[in-house]
């Protein structure tokens, strides 16, 4: 079957004359719109390079070094990946979650512990600032309060406690025993400070601190998790203080 | 450097000189020369009863309750062995908060072993800063001043009402009532506030002195005391009333832990663990020191022996507490509150045992002098110890459930325990 001419259709001739007259992007008649649309592929690499472009290489550069770089198959649980392209505002957006919702376990060694129960409870309300879930169990718990003295005895239960921790995970040193040995520095039996045996973020001294004294240090505690966020992971443990002093 | 843009490559970073990573978590450093992740070898016991105990029969088990866990009121680790249940046997694992407070103080001076031995039982500190001080003094045979055995007299009572508060909080919570911490705290709250208005501290107070008092009474301690006493015997009522009509809580703290008389006498128990047997025996009244003789008030006593009758007692002792401050307050003297003492305080040799009666019982202290300006010896004898005895005789045949209520209920501070 051939086409027939349809009267109304312009001619060539016409459509050429009047594209060279209008201002219009798509001229009727003109067979631009018909032609498919093929952006290139800017934003993903198939994981398979044979199966969508043909055993072509892509024709990216920023993607490719980036993707050369390995950074976007580390897997940890941040953000990884092609998110990171996403402005750090994740990152801090999950620091404001980590900072708002402390919650401490509840492990009191001393007389601190007196204090801290305290600042949880009716007149130092530390649900306030969502720290107050004090959890019995370290597998739920983000910040180990150390209150009070720590006994060599006790060393090996508290340092096992907070490996049990996930992390994230923050220490806060309450109490001047557990900062430097306080009052039983001289003591055989006690550990003249926990930074001896593992990290602290926030040390509060006194003796016992007033509960303001650690609502003050637990606020230190929020903003360093917002300031210094990300740094967490590449604290060492160990002795700050050489062996034999 | 390349190792600051080794993260981004997906493997960590090298370990720094003497670390190695975990492999449990590779964001974690350990120390080459130490490992968390010993195996524990296998135990051997040591005596016939180890070998008893760690011997399991038939349907038995163990269950590890501490170092930390939070009913055990401090680092108390207790091996139970489980029958279903059932507690069959117990096995308490003491001294994870043993400071040597007793070596510290032969190595401090007199004026200084107050400091030391003021965190020992640390909700009632002002008593166990009595006891040595009041042995001190016999050592010099110094009188001290009507004014400041008033103020010892007013500031222990406040001390003992804020125990007692801590005491109703804790055995409820055991119990599994949240809501009484919340409200005893409240009261304790406020009477550490005053007691640090006249003291300088909220709990170590350090105020006793060989031969009187650090501070005299001041006008924000007075105020807030006088604020408090308005509404004390309205507000610890209150506090008692969530627990006293509560039925759970009684049905389940009546006949719970019962100690009679005779096992309260053998175990040397005193205070309101040996009142709540029908034992009127309280050194304020039997020996009395300081200015008790003076004062009236009465020393309740019940007959049941049982948790639940512990608990009341002790609320009873709160109210009688309030009746001594009340005298305490219309008695007070005028006057100097220190005795002359020189600043260097050498006693002549000799030994000297001093006992005051706090809110668990029998603080004691046996000083021995030889002369110099340093205690030769101090024994701290602390009633904590000698209650936790008795959760060996009392644990064995208990539900699990209430072996916290039955710790509670004896009301022991691991600081006192192990010194």
């Amino acid at each position: 079957m051939t086409e027939t001419k349809k009267p109304w259709a312009p001619t060539p001739a016409e459509v050429a004359a009047k594209a060279a007259t209008s201002s219009a992007l798509i001229v009727p008649g003109s067979t631009a719109v018909t032609e498919p649309i093929v952006l290139r592929n800017d934003l993903w690499n198939p994981a398979d390079p044979n199966a969508y472009s043909g055993g072509q290489p892509a024709a990216i550069t920023h993607l490719a070094e980036f993707d050369a770089s390995g950074a976007g198959r580390h897997d940890d649980a941040r953000w990884s990946g092609l998110l990171e392209i996403i402005p750090t505002k994740a990152d801090y957006v999950l620091d404001l979650l980590r900072a708002n919702s402390l919650w401490p376990l509840l492990s009191g060694l001393a007389c601190c512990a007196i204090e801290m129960m305290s600042f949880a409870t009716s007149k130092n309300d530390i649900d306030r600032w969502g720290a107050f879930p004090f959890r019995a169990s370290p597998r739920q718990a983000d910040v180990l309060i150390v209150a009070g003295t720590l006994t060599t005895k006790m060393a090996g239960p508290l340092l096992r406690l907070w490996e049990q921790m996930p992390e994230p995970k923050w220490c806060v040193a309450m109490g001047d025993c557990t900062c430097s040995g306080g009052r039983y520095k001289r003591s055989y039996a006690t550990v003249e400070g926990i930074d001896r045996i593992m990290p602290v973020d926030v040390y509060v001294p006194g003796c016992p601190p007033r509960p303001e004294g650690l609502i003050f240090g637990m606020m230190k505690l929020q903003q360093l998790i917002k300031d210094r966020r990300g740094h967490w992971p590449e604290r060492a443990i160990g002795p700050t203080v050489p062996a034999g002093v | 450097m390349t190792t600051e843009t080794a993260p981004r490559s997906g493997e960590p970073r090298p370990a720094p000189k003497g670390t190695h990573r975990s492999t449990d978590d590779p964001n974690v450093l350990l120390q080459d020369d130490y490992d968390f992740y010993e195996p524990i070898p296998p135990y051997t016991p040591r005596t016939e009863r180890e070998a008893e105990f760690y011997t399991l029969g038939d349907g038995e088990m163990f269950l590890n309750m501490g170092p930390q866990h939070p009913s055990t009121h401090g680092v108390l680790r207790v091996v139970l062995k489980l029958d279903g249940e059932r507690v069959v046997d117990i096995d308490p694992v003491l001294g994870y908060l043993h400071r040597g407070v007793e070596k510290l103080v032969e190595n401090a001076d007199y004026h200084q072993t107050i400091s030391q031995v003021d965190p020992l039982e640390y909700i009632s500190s002002l008593f166990c800063e009595w006891a040595p001080v009041t042995a001190y003094e016999r050592l010099l045979d110094v009188e001290v001043p009507r004014r400041a055995e008033y103020i010892r007299v007013l500031s222990g009572e406040l001390n003992r009402i804020a125990s007692h508060a801590l005491f109703l909080g804790w055995f409820a919570l055991d119990l599994g009532g949240l809501t009484p911490i919340l409200w005893s705290f409240i009261e304790r709250d406020e009477i550490v506030e005053m007691l640090a208005a006249l003291t300088g501290q909220r709990m170590l107070f350090n105020y006793f002195r060989i031969g009187g008092v650090n501070g005299d009474l001041n006008h924000e301690f007075m105020s807030r005391l006088g604020d408090w006493m308005s509404r004390a015997v309205g507000q610890i009522e209150a506090g008692m009333g969530l627990l006293n009509e509560n039925e759970i809580f009684v049905r389940r703290a009546a006949g719970l832990g019962v100690i009679d008389t005779e096992m309260a006498l053998r175990y040397c128990m005193t205070g309101p663990n040996l009142r709540a047997t029908g034992v009127p025996f309280d050194l304020r009244r039997t020996h009395p020191y300081s200015i008790y003789p003076e004062l009236e008030f009465d020393i309740p006593t019940r007959t049941e022996g049982d948790c639940l009758a512990r608990y009341l007692l002790r609320m009873e002792e709160i109210k009688q507490s309030i009746r001594i401050i009340d005298q305490c307050l219309d008695k007070m003297p005028d006057g100097p509150i220190m005795a002359k003492l020189p600043r260097l305080i050498r006693p002549r040799p000799g030994r000297a045992w001093s006992g005051v009666e706090g809110p668990r019982g029998v603080y004691g202290a046996y000083a021995i002098s030889d002369g110099t300006d340093q205690p030769f010896r101090l024994k701290i004898h602390d009633p904590s110890f000698i209650h936790l005895q008795a959760v060996g005789a009392l644990l064995p045949g208990c539900l699990l459930a209430d072996c916290m209520a039955v710790m509670a209920s004896l009301d022991p501070i691991m600081g006192g325990v192990d010194k």
